[in-house]
């Protein structure tokens, strides 16, 4: 479904992503991890050009993003959130959700925003997500897991057919991470296709049905949970001492 | 049997749970609703409107140039407020439409000696297109960047009207005055640029509630984020420069004709672009009262100092002072930290 081909991004003399080449299937939740600085969220960026990427393919079903305008990108189905929740402030939580609802054109600018048929729509995703008691709260408001279920909240009114998540569980507690793997789960089960970011790798292989994994902007490695447990690539590069210390 | 009891006392409570949050939500944005007090601006509105007829009991033109100064000024600062409130693009070029609507206008009126009150829509849609056309340009900055390039804008539309023969160059066009009697002169324009204030803040108020607007405050947040979000913040932020640009057009329109004179010191002083911003933060950028209030006070203020301490540089230095005093209290604007501290009249809730 999202097929990235030979995508590069450098910095100046950094290669911060190298010719990184990977597929997401339809249905499926992958996972792309790495070391610190492997380039997954600069690849992310890319991806739903957040940045420009310097070269390389992006296909979303057979169709060339990488040379759109992010909103168009976001308009065709990919959506993504931020490691680092990015929210509207002075703005309510409904706002922040309601400002992500798809635009038709031009003769929809001018229509209100806080139309009821937006609000039930917000409010529906708020309610499966457990969090319509925080929709009139100011977004600045929010504890830090509450932002993150915003953000998710607001990725899920844009209809998106694949959500790229950055980091969902970074900076959360046990219990609300078990609630976000729970509606991710949940999401996947109703056909939503899922590229997630994380660090929390027992998150990973508990939730991705496929693994990407990225070392110094290259994909060094890919395939299912228990493949990329036993890859010597992989365990050499980075998950040695975690697996070991966890066995 | 246990289980059955405790699940269907389970599914009971998260229904009236429910029930009680519907419930909790509706509450909140009917409070919404009536915080607001719809009857003041309409009753305000027709107040002014009616205002004129003091002209039957002696001679008020005093309090009318007053009213209708502050109209202009409310009609500007509205629409500043579109780009530099809702959008957080701040400008101080915006007086370049106020002497393209001026110019434009004032130019037709001089040589065809159609009335600028009928003209200004035009002048309005002249500024618009040309907002669209430098705003495509100067958009692509943003923060002290785009501040700097608005002040250039400003520097290059005085040179090139100092020096355009057609209109006059610096010594500008004197246009002809109106044939009413002194008492009754200032009304055309009075009404003119009532209705143009009354307007500018209804459409303020309906691009801030709908889509657009809902854009726009996003991109003044976090324009990556608001780019992720679908929006295409490069048409939102063109149309809202356009939009605000064709408000100060229409002011600009018709107050040439009103100063029977267009001249690029009229239009083209920093001061008057100054005014626009200063309003905007006086009274609360991005809310609709706010430029209303910063008009009527700034313009009341400004009146009271040159009153009292002489029109010296003085009174501008009194305003100053007071303008510092006030935003030390009200960081956010009065209308804004008023709102924010849920110590708003409700007749000034206009939002």
């Amino acid at each position: 479904m999202l097929k990235v081909n030979g995508l590069c991004k450098y910095f100046g003399g950094i290669k911060a992503v190298d010719g990184c080449t990977f597929n997401v299937d339809r249905g499926s939740i992958t996972a792309l991890i790495g070391p610190n600085g492997a380039g997954k969220t600069t690849a992310f960026n890319c991806i739903s050009r957040t940045a420009a990427p310097t070269k390389g393919e992006v296909w979303l079903d057979g169709e060339r993003i990488d040379h759109l305008r992010p909103h168009k990108i976001t308009q065709r189905g990919l959506s993504r959130t931020f490691q680092i929740s990015r929210n509207l402030a002075d703005m309510t939580v409904l706002e922040n959700v309601i400002c992500q609802s798809k635009i038709g054109g031009w003769r929809d600018l001018m229509k209100p925003a806080m139309s009821t048929q937006e609000i039930d729509k917000a409010m529906g995703i708020l309610d499966f997500l457990g969090i319509t008691r925080i929709a009139y709260e100011d977004g600045s408001n929010l504890s830090y897991g509450q932002k993150k279920l915003m953000d998710l909240a607001a990725l899920l009114m844009s209809d998106p057919k694949i959500i790229l998540l950055d980091e969902p569980a970074g900076g959360v507690n046990p219990t609300l991470l078990e609630e976000i793997v729970g509606h991710i789960r949940k999401l996947n089960d109703q056909g939503m296709t899922v590229l997630i970011v994380e660090h929390n790798m027992d998150l990973i292989m508990r939730l991705s049905h496929r693994i990407v994994v990225m070392a110094q902007g290259k994909v060094i490695a890919e395939g299912e949970p228990a493949e990329i447990r036993e890859d010597p690539l992989v365990l050499d590069a980075y998950l040695g001492g975690v697996l070991e210390d966890a066995a | 049997m246990m289980t059955i009891l405790t699940e269907t006392a389970a599914a009971d409570a998260t229904s009236s749970v429910l029930a009680a949050r519907k419930a909790h939500n509706a509450k909140l944005s009917a409070n919404a609703d009536k915080k607001r007090a719809v009857w003041f601006p309409i009753a305000f509105l027709a107040a002014l409107l009616v205002l004129p007829a003091l002209q039957f009991t002696g001679n008020y033109n005093y309090v009318l140039h007053l009213v209708l100064f502050t109209a202009c000024y409310v009609t500007m600062a509205s629409g500043w407020n579109i780009l530099g409130g809702f959008t957080g693009y701040i400008s101080l070029g915006h007086n370049v439409f106020f002497a393209i609507g001026g110019y434009f206008a004032g130019m037709i009126f001089a040589r065809y000696g159609i009335s600028t009150i009928i003209l200004a829509p035009f002048a309005g849609l002249l500024c618009a297109f040309v907002g669209y056309l430098i705003g495509s340009v100067t958009l692509k900055t943003r923060g002290p960047s785009f501040i700097i390039s608005s002040l250039a804008l400003v520097m290059i539309a005085r040179i090139l009207f100092d020096h355009w023969q057609f209109v006059g160059g610096a010594n500008g066009v004197a246009l002809k005055s109106n044939d009413l009697s002194v008492e009754w002169a200032k009304l055309p324009y009075y009404y003119a640029f009532v209705i143009l204030a009354a307007f500018s803040v209804w459409a303020s108020y309906k691009i801030k509630h709908s889509k657009l607007g809902l854009g726009l405050r996003a991109i003044s947040k976090d324009e990556i984020k608001a780019e992720s979000a679908g929006i295409d913040t490069r048409t939102y932020k063109v149309l809202a420069f356009a939009v605000s640009g064709a408000f100060v057009g229409m002011a600009g329109a018709i107050w040439g004709e009103y100063l029977t004179y267009i001249r690029p010191n009229i239009f083209l002083i920093i001061l008057v672009s100054v005014n626009m911003v200063l309003m905007c933060i006086l009274g609360g950028k991005g809310t609709i009262a706010g430029p209303v209030i910063g008009a009527i006070l700034i313009i009341a203020f400004n009146e009271l100092f040159v009153a009292t301490l002489g029109a010296s540089e003085l009174n501008i230095l009194a305003t100053g002072v007071l303008m510092v005093v006030v935003l030390l209290f009200f960081p956010l604007g009065i209308v804004g930290t008023l709102a924010r501290h849920h110590r708003l009249p409700r007749i000034l809730n206009w939002d």
